[in-house]
């Protein structure tokens, strides 16, 4: 027997070796993940996307806070202003209006959906409750409903004409007639707020349910065995194992509502006046209106100032950012 | 005798109360409904009403003569459909984009402990937080340069950045469930890192990837804000701009208004149905370390 006569059948190493000269682009991959490199190889798609979509713009947002630029008019080009458009928003006895606004719109948004929210959260905890299954996903439809539709549903059943709750409250006796909610300043707000709470509390409800379901029952049971009430036990329990969760959902929500014009957009384009007219509003309407994207940037950047105050208390609180 | 007498009066009143709060919770609940529901029955309804129906002296309440005119009408309308198509469209690829690139980064965020780790976990946090406004002036500039404004793979592209970070942090959550022991096995049998990652991490963490395409597919359905500003031809708006812009350019037409909001409505809700328990979960698990 000669041994050379054929190598690669009588030895196995010999066969690998042939396998491997075929090119193959996963083998050289798969290489790759067993280096100390893989870490970061798989980190860079994501990191490049979010560097160059995000990271650039904010940084070229703030940039263009300081520069009289209008893309209508960008033959001009740009135009270094420093504070200038800064100086001029604070100048606006307007611009106070739209900032209580928007104070207004955050801070009553975020307290009534999560009121709301933990209230129908803590029905649906209960134990001794049926139908709470379908109940919780039935109550989390608004949620996910387009704010664009959600504004026009709205809309038609607040109508000043054809809305149903006006007609149920003159029936009830509630109301003598016909309200023209978004068009009166005194009703403008609440009643987009009311809106947003549709779309808002069932994000509070979800979270709340799934925190309150992961408190053990044991401690309820302690409890019970020293006598405590419903209500002690919601506060000496229940409130303190959900403050991770009622932060973290509070503050998420709240930068949400400073962020999004939507609802705005879709019901009263700010009016009646400067109703509702917020920050958000107010920067888009600047951008795609007017193309005047120097001085939207300029309130964006107000906005991003006032986020960051939400953002380290998020990261403060919430325990999001611990390392396991 | 008397001790135990006051025990089991004690014990009547306990269920007293116990029974008293059901009822209120049963009310809570109940009422909850039909402020969650009513909205949308009511839209449903109007859908399907004539328009002389709709605009009326007299509210009518069940339609009288119910009818799916406006659903036809706005179906033969030039260009409902290429919406439809273009928000398939958009969604589908961001879904595909962030599953795809986020799997990755997601699966070294919870697999490795490297240098930066804290601090890039850090920065996936913070840019959550950024003003969308403040993007949207450069991104703006930045994707007509580019030649993709107003294309829907531009509009997909800032989507898939956008919903990045939090499909991140679920994805993490998901990926740091699955034991590594599983996959030390499989590599010990001669998988890559790269192989063990495709045939034991994804499929055991499916049912987190599906929720959180989910989400990402309902956010990018929804987007508004965006939509409009970055596209403005009808080869590449979305259903909520041009929805938006019917109510513009015709005088409040609500029953087509109606009719597109359910058909807008209606993938979405079909979608939530079959990912809600683990949207759940992933939601808990991106918003607070549970």
């Amino acid at each position: 027997m000669n041994p050379s006569s054929s190598p690669s059948v009588n030895n196995p190493s010999d066969a690998i070796k042939h396998q491997v000269k075929r090119f193959n682009p996963f083998d050289l991959l798969g290489k790759l993940s067993e280096s100390r490199y893989w870490a970061y190889v798989l980190l860079a798609p994501s990191l490049l996307l979010v560097l160059a979509v995000i990271v650039y713009p904010v940084g070229y947002g703030i940039f263009l806070s300081f520069q009289q630029f209008n893309l209508m008019r960008a033959a001009l080009g740009m135009k270094f202003v420093g504070l200038e458009q800064y100086i001029e928003l604070f100048q606006e006895e307007d611009f106070y209006i739209i900032i209580k606004n928007t104070f207004t719109w955050v801070v009553f948004g975020a307290c009534s959906q999560f009121l709301v929210g933990l209230i129908t959260a803590l029905a649906l905890n209960r134990k001794s409750i049926r139908g709470g299954a379908v109940a919780r996903v039935l109550l989390l439809l608004p949620w996910i409903i387009p704010s664009v539709v959600a504004g026009h549903m709205w809309a038609l059943l607040l109508d000043s004409r054809l809305g149903v709750i006006n007609d149920i409250l003159v029936w009830l006796g509630v109301l003598d007639s016909y309200q023209a909610w978004f068009a009166s300043a005194k009703t403008a707000m609440p009643a987009v707020l009311l809106v947003d709470l549709w779309r808002g509390f069932p994000f509070f409800t979800l979270l709340l349910y799934a925190g309150m379901q992961s408190i053990p029952d044991e401690l309820y049971e302690a409890a019970e065995v020293d006598g405590a009430t419903g209500w002690q036990k919601f506060i000496a329990i229940t409130l303190p194992m959900l403050t991770p969760v009622i932060v973290a959902a509070g503050i998420l929500r709240g930068i949400a509502l400073v962020n999004s014009p939507d609802l705005m957009i879709v019901l009263t384009n700010g009016g009646p006046g400067l109703a509702t007219f917020t920050l958000s509003l107010y920067a888009f309407q600047i951008a795609y209106d007017n193309f005047n994207f120097g001085a939207a940037a300029a309130v964006s950047v107000i906005m991003l100032m006032i986020l960051m105050v939400f953002t380290m208390l998020y990261f403060k609180f919430s325990g999001v950012t611990k390392n396991t | 005798m008397q001790f135990s007498g006051s025990l089991s009066r004690m014990r009547e009143s306990q269920k007293a109360m116990r029974r008293f709060y059901d009822a209120i919770a049963y009310a809570v609940i109940a009422f909850m409904l039909v402020f969650a529901l009513f909205p949308l029955v009511w839209t449903a309804m109007t859908s399907i009403k004539p328009e002389k129906d709709i605009v009326t002296n007299e509210l009518q309440y069940i339609p009288r003569n119910p009818t799916f005119e406006h659903y036809v009408t706005l179906w033969n309308r030039s260009g409902v459909t290429t919406m439809f198509r273009n928000s398939a469209f958009t969604t589908s690829l961001t879904v595909a984009l962030v599953i795809l690139v986020g799997t990755f980064a997601a699966y070294s965020i919870s697999r490795y402990r490297f240098r930066g780790r804290g601090a890039i976990l850090l920065f996936y946090l913070t840019i959550r937080m950024f003003p969308s406004v403040l993007m949207l002036l450069p991104l703006y500039i930045m994707l007509r340069s580019l030649g993709l404004l107003d294309t829907l793979w531009g509009l997909a592209l800032t989507y898939t950045t956008f919903s990045m970070p939090v499909s991140l942090l679920m994805l993490k959550g998901f990926f740091d469930a699955v034991p590594a022991d599983l996959e030390d096995a499989a590599r010990i049998d001669g998988c890559t890192r790269l192989g063990a990652l495709f045939r034991v991490v994804m499929p055991l963490a499916r049912s987190g990837i599906a929720a959180t395409a989910v989400l990402i597919a309902v956010g990018a359905w929804n987007e508004f804000l965006f939509a409009l500003m970055l596209t403005n031809s009808e080869g590449s708006r979305t259903w909520p701009v041009v929805l938006q812009l019917m109510v513009g350019e015709f005088q409040l037409p609500w029953g087509l208004i109606a009719a597109g909001g359910m058909i807008s409505i209606l993938p979405i809700i079909i979608f939530f149905a079959f990912a809600q328990k683990a949207l759940v979960r992933g939601l808990m698990v991106g918003a607070v370390k549970g």
